[in-house]
């Protein structure tokens, strides 16, 4: 004999049951197909146009079974979705870029080709992120069928309101960037004239062959970054055309400073070997990197905060 | 959304409370799933199978149902009936409705145009 098709229905909706629920719902819920059916056959429908049409009435066996068992229908519902949403932006704005960072850093310092850093760090990146989804959405997937309390127990408050955002085109923000170019400066003539090292007086970090130009050119565009600064100010707050202006000086900094680092011509080769020692060769190759990175990493990261803070601007 | 659907959502929400009140009043008397849902019907509480039988399980849980199993006829069948605190949840259900239905009148006439 083969299963009715309200048996295989009636199946099909315990399966997802509590055990112990099972025989009193199924009987429960047979009784009530039967009484459908009787109902509609004596409207005068023949029997099994009838079981078909109350079964389809019914409609999904599950989703009569989660309706029982109040079982969520949904992956991350609304007592947990803003809590999801929040820390899985602020991980993605943070874990993503220092690992692929660091991926990059490592692969440098061990050798690697340029093609090899730029594979295996977009690889880490990609991982990086679909893990992050993933993990971060089990999490709430458990909590939410786990029955926990919702992360902020406390009520949302005025408090919690967000600060406004800085537009970086205040007078601290001015003063801060002249006294950092001013600084940067100083810290280079120190170097040339007087030396960073305090056991080795007159040994220079940077190279001497960079004097005189390749150092009176950093000085002008150091101080069209003043100015920079200054416009950003005088217009209370980054445009575009700012943004993109102080984007074209930040390229203009790192890429020849980097090409010279690896032509050997940005840090003194003297430098290490006299303050570390036998081991200043290999410092010098590892800082070197370091170096190199450091560099590029303060020239998008100043590139990117004028953009965001342009496009802020603009709304 | 079409306008028609955006109609049978809001109807939906509105109606969605007074299922619970008609079940809890009409469950004075004993009743099972089938009957209950034919009686709800003639009454004119429209109302499917598949949202009525997993809300009696509800109120039961909740304790405003018991719940009881006869089976002196052909087919057993688990008859509902309405629990003290389910009886003082109906009426202050059935207050708030006249509140609401109250103030629904109070409110300026609906454009007919």
């Amino acid at each position: 004999m083969t299963a009715s098709l309200t048996d295989r229905y009636i199946d099909a909706a315990m399966r997802t049951l509590p055990e112990r629920q099972r025989a009193d719902l199924s009987a429960e819920l047979r009784a009530s197909i039967e009484d459908q059916i009787d109902a509609r056959v004596e409207a005068g429908e023949p029997r099994e146009a009838a079981e078909y049409a109350v079964l389809t009435e019914l409609g999904d066996p599950e989703v009569l079974a989660a309706g029982y068992t109040d079982r969520p229908l949904w992956l991350v519902g609304p007592r947990y979705f803003l809590d999801w949403w929040r820390l899985l932006k602020l991980l993605l704005a943070i874990v993503p870029v220092c690992a692929a960072f660091g991926v990059a850093l490592g692969q440098t310092l061990s050798g690697a080709t340029i093609g090899e850093v730029i594979g295996s760090t977009v690889a880490v990146l990609f991982q990086v992120i679909v893990h992050i989804a993933f993990w971060t959405t089990l999490v709430f997937v458990v909590l939410e069928r786990s029955g926990h309390a919702p992360m902020n127990t406390a009520t949302w408050s005025p408090d919690q309101l967000p600060e406004p955002r800085p537009r970086g085109a205040g007078l601290g923000d001015l003063i801060g960037s002249l006294v950092f170019l001013a600084i940067t400066v100083g810290v280079v003539l120190w170097d040339h004239f007087i030396g960073l090292a305090p056991l080795h007086p007159g040994l220079s970090f940077l190279d001497d062959g960079l004097w005189p130009w390749w150092i009176t050119g950093l000085f002008v565009i150091m101080g069209l970054e003043a100015l920079l600064a200054v416009a950003v100010y005088a217009a209370r707050g980054w445009t575009y055309a700012l943004a993109v202006f102080n984007g074209i000086l930040n390229a203009a900094v790192a890429l020849p400073a980097i090409w010279l680092l690896f032509e050997g011509r940005l840090i003194n080769p003297e430098f290490w070997p006299t303050v570390a020692g036998d081991s200043g060769a290999e410092v010098h190759g590892v800082l070197s990197v370091i170096v190199g990175f450091v560099i590029a990493g303060i020239a998008i990261w100043s590139t990117a905060d004028g953009v965001i803070k342009a496009a802020r601007g603009r709304n | 959304m079409s306008e028609s659907e955006a109609l049978e959502t809001h109807l939906q929400e509105l109606r969605r409370g007074t299922v619970v009140l008609a079940c809890l009043r009409l469950l004075e008397q004993p009743g099972y799933g089938y009957g209950l849902l034919e009686d709800l019907q003639a009454r004119g509480f429209d109302t499917d199978a598949n949202t009525l039988y997993p809300l009696l399980r509800r109120l039961e849980k909740q304790g405003h149902l018991t719940s009881e199993w006869n089976t002196d006829e052909a087919r057993p069948r688990k008859f509902y009936r309405t629990s003290p605190a389910g009886s003082r949840l109906a009426a202050v259900l059935t207050e708030d409705f006249r509140a609401i239905a109250a103030a629904i009148d109070a409110l300026p006439a609906a454009g007919t145009d």
